[in-house]
């Protein structure tokens, strides 16, 4: 259960500002969804949260330790994890070695433990193909064990990673668009998982979403982000009422009483 | 006079490696592909010119046609026949189809022309007599390359810049889906790109011929030279190319004049070397931004 | 009887013979025994770097000339008895592939792979050159290895002296990639972010892929220098470093199996070839070439097919596009996400 704060966080690209002065928390246990538009910069923000950029200005402290501009491998022993927009799983193994890759840093043995066998490395080699399977058997997948990653379809490769940020415990996790591409009978299934994970897992999770449904049933609080500035931040139903919310999702000509009626928001 | 010597030499080989490099630029930007035969295709249109012209004697301007013909149709054949179905396989399979295409070319070349070792001389244009242009001697071949070249590279940004097709690989190579969704025959440029490539490398072939002598192991070296010109300049610009070229053949020279002759062969390695390693979007290329 | 036909029982089967090979073989067939041992080695190296780490570098040949160079020299000019010279010149090429790790943290693909090139033909051009310390162009001349407290003349002993080494980096090899350094190698190769995100530290693997690559060209090396008893530069040049993976790529990247079929069938390609003097060239490029074409998976790619009960420690590599649009061919239920994620 971690607590993530982001303090005045500010990112640029070669004259492009995509982050200006975005400040945000996450308590521990809770679910915290980002919503805004395309370009908002809210993938950005996970990037730089994770460590695959360091930000131009601001602090990112994660359980009292500031984390901005360490490298994405230093983040995660820290206990952090992530899924991507895009199927990050590696296309070389099964799913089974894929959850294995996942324990990485809950295992220790070197390059001579693992080429002379030791009991070690064996012992260790049997608890990670444990928890592997335990993992899956979380997400109900674990049919699927032996498949060849890239011969599953995309909404269960989706449900995979998630289950490979859980194997090592972690105490924070980052979702990109976890209910990307799904169909909404698996957009309820994932409801379900998250549900299940925070209660079961106390993880504290941080989703970027389209969905907004999803949003809205399992996020505690919830952060607008828009051009690259935080326009809205709270209780999902203040947010989803917010006048400048709506305006930076249809555009300010738009009637928001009638994009209400009209349950477009 | 030592220097000016060495400059004007080095820009003479420069403008040969800014030829073979914007050859190879513009398949890369079209195709993604760097294409390691590429050295190959001027030293086969070389032995084409060489086998018209003094084998068979036919006059000088029918060489030249041949060995561009020859160019150009080798290039699209390379890419149709081999690279292509290898293009949505991995890189290495790219790189090992392409050096093994080189292998046979120079196989043939050194079966039908010479063995090793063997340096076929090509007769020049004009006399061979040395003249002097202002402080400096320069054998008329020289003039003719650089000029040649500077012609030839004009035609080439005119032809991106004024023709359809030349649009359509500008389009391609800056945005493949969306050239494809214009409607752009993104098959049709890829195999252009590599017919013009070798095109350009045969031109390239005759006009240097009589100066570096052509033998059947040129291919690789040039290769190396031209990529070093190309990875200075920016492997996705053109111009970056030309400037490349010139740069890596002033340093040769230099190099091999001021400090010893076999400094020559190394310099472009070192130039690769430190060009990746400290500039890997060279002169004029763009940045890479990772996206996730 | 399928059930034999795995590929451990290949590996056992393939050792045995060459065990054995040496009892009525003709000392061009220990030789050609010898070599296939050593490029076993070699080609296991590569195949890590690049099958297993998914970084291509064409510095392979350089790591092995800089191995039998480094064996070599410490031979003749400090006197090292080679039982010495040939970890040592292992672990010289260790340290300098390892240098490589660093400019591969910046650099990828074709990039890296250029620049690999340009350190390798560098490298060559320092065996050519560097007359004082490398004898330049004629090469040197290494005292033959002495193998007499074991009784055993110097053919036979360097014979066997590659099998024990060819076996054990074999069996290294195949823990290693087994294990989670092997792992972490493939999360490498195939997504780099998500598997720094899971805590693989970049330039710890990197490092350790090359290093692993060196050790192994390196000691391909000094094993060659040993049974040639002469280094010369043209053994390290572009013809031997297309060779290199020409191995790797024929056996099937990313497969320990596949780089031992490979470097086995290149050698005795190779030694057919000679018969064609001047035709060696166009018909080696020929048979890659089509090979490659037809056969981009490999050999092992079709043993994993016809035979099923083919184990290998993580799959045999799938192919990365070149070209970031072409299409990935997924079975989805809904439709395919935009291929880049906004900013």
């Amino acid at each position: 259960m971690s607590r993530l704060r982001v303090e005045n966080v500010s990112l640029s690209f070669g004259g492009l500002q995509v982050l200006s002065d975005v400040s945000m928390e996450a308590g521990p246990g809770e679910i915290v969804g980002i919503i805004g538009p395309n370009g908002a910069g809210k993938t950005t923000l996970l990037n730089a949260i994770c460590g695959i950029h360091a930000p131009d200005r601001g602090r990112i402290v994660l359980d009292g330790t500031p984390v901005g501009g360490l490298k994405p491998s230093a983040i995660a022993a820290l206990g952090l994890r992530r899924t991507f927009q895009t199927s990050q799983l590696f296309r070389g193994m099964t799913v089974l070695e894929n959850m294995m890759a996942g324990m990485h840093l809950g295992t220790h043995s070197g390059l001579f433990a693992a080429a002379f066998r030791t009991s070690a490395m064996r012992r260790e080699e049997a608890r990670t193909i444990e928890q592997a399977h335990a993992a899956l058997r979380y997400v109900g997948m674990e049919q699927f064990a032996n498949h060849p990653g890239s011969a599953l379809s995309f909404g269960q490769q989706r449900i995979i990673e998630i289950a490979r940020t859980l194997i090592d415990e972690p105490r924070i996790i980052l979702l990109d668009e976890p209910a990307v591409g799904l169909s909404p009978p698996r957009v309820d299934e994932l409801t379900e998982l998250l549900r299940r994970i925070r209660i079961e897992k106390g993880v504290t999770l941080i989703m970027i979403e389209h969905v907004i449904r999803l949003v809205m049933d399992v996020c505690d609080r919830v952060v607008v982000l828009s051009s690259g500035g935080v326009i809205a931040s709270g209780l999902p139903d203040d947010v989803r009422r917010n006048r400048e919310v709506i305006e930076a999702y249809l555009g300010s000509e738009f009637d928001a009483g009638r994009a209400q009626s009209q349950r477009l928001v | 006079m030592l220097l000016t010597y060495a400059l004007a030499t080095g820009l003479t080989s420069g403008a040969l490696y800014a030829l073979i490099a914007v050859g190879l630029v513009m398949v890369y930007k079209s195709t993604g592909i760097i294409n390691m035969a590429h050295g190959e295709l001027f030293m086969i249109s070389g032995f084409i010119a060489y086998a018209v012209h003094v084998q068979l004697g036919l006059p000088y301007v029918s060489a030249f046609i041949a060995a561009v013909v020859c160019g150009f149709g080798l290039g699209m054949l390379i890419y149709r026949g081999a690279l292509k179905p290898l293009m949505r396989s991995s890189l290495a399979n790219v790189l090992v189809a392409a050096v093994a295409i080189s292998f046979i070319l120079k196989g043939l070349a050194r079966a039908i022309w010479g063995g090793q070792g063997d340096y076929i001389p090509f007769p020049p244009i004009l006399s061979p007599m040395p003249i002097m242009l202002g402080p400096v001697m320069v054998i008329p071949q020289q003039i003719i390359a650089v000029g040649v070249s500077v012609a030839l590279m004009l035609a080439l940004a005119l032809f991106f810049k004024a023709t359809r097709i030349g649009k359509w690989m500008q389009a391609t190579a800056d945005n493949v889906k969306a050239a494809r969704l214009v409607g752009i025959r993104v098959e049709q440029v890829y195999v252009l790109s590599f017919g013009i490539g070798g095109a350009i490398a045969a031109v390239a072939s005759v006009i240097m011929a009589p100066i570096t002598l052509l033998y059947p192991d040129i291919g690789f070296n040039l290769f190396l030279k031209a990529f070093a010109a190309a990875v200075l300049g920016g492997l996705n610009s053109i111009l970056g190319a030309v400037l490349g070229g010139v740069i890596v053949g002033l340093i040769e020279q230099l190099a091999a004049t001021y400090l010893h002759s076999k400094f020559q062969e190394v310099s472009s390695f070192i130039v690769i070397m430190f060009a990746l390693i400290f500039m890997p979007n060279g002169l004029l290329g763009q940045r890479n931004i990772r996206k996730v | 009887m399928s059930r034999l036909l795995g590929c451990r029982s290949l590996l056992g089967a393939l050792f045995i013979c060459l065990l054995f090979l040496p009892f009525g073989a003709n000392p061009y067939w220990l030789f050609v025994g010898n070599l296939i041992l050593i490029y076993i080695v070699l080609a296991l190296g590569l195949n890590i770097l690049i099958g297993f780490a998914g970084h291509l570098a064409f510095a392979n040949a350089a790591m092995f000339g800089i191995g039998a160079y480094a064996v070599g020299l410490l031979q003749v000019r400090l006197s090292f008895p080679y039982w010495l010279a040939l970890p040592s010149g292992g672990l010289i090429a260790m340290l300098l592939g390892t240098t490589m790790a660093f400019p591969a943290l910046r650099l990828s693909g074709i990039y890296l792979a250029m620049a690999t090139l340009g350190f390798a033909q560098f490298t060559q051009w320092v065996f050519l050159n560097w007359e004082t310390v490398t004898y330049g162009a004629g090469g040197f001349r290494v005292p033959a290895v002495d193998f007499s407290p074991l009784a055993l003349p110097p053919k036979i002993g360097i014979y066997y002296l590659s099998w024990l080494i060819a076996v054990s980096l074999v069996a290294f090899a195949w823990n290693a990639m087994s294990s989670r350094i092997g792992r972490a190698f493939v999360a490498m190769r195939d997504g780099e972010i998500a598997a720094e995100s899971l805590g693989v530290t970049l330039l710890h693997y990197k490092a350790l892929a090359f290093a692993m690559s060196g050790v192994y060209a390196g000691i391909a090396g000094g094993l060659f220098a040993g049974l040639l008893d002469y280094v010369a530069p043209e053994t390290f040049d572009l013809f031997q470093m297309i060779t290199h993976k020409a191995m790797v790529m024929v056996g099937g990247i990313g497969s320990i199996t596949g780089s031992v079929i490979g470097a086995t069938l290149l050698v005795l390609l190779l030694e057919a070839l000679r018969a064609f003097k001047s035709t060696q060239e166009i018909a080696f490029g020929t048979i890659l070439l089509v090979f490659v074409v037809f056969c981009p998976g490999g050999l092992v790619s079709i043993c994993r097919r016809y035979l099923p009960h083919w184990q290998e420690p993580l799959h045999v590599a799938q192919h990365a596009a070149i070209l970031p649009d072409t299409d990935s061919g997924d079975v989805s239920d809904s439709p395919p996400p935009p291929a880049r994620a906004e900013l």
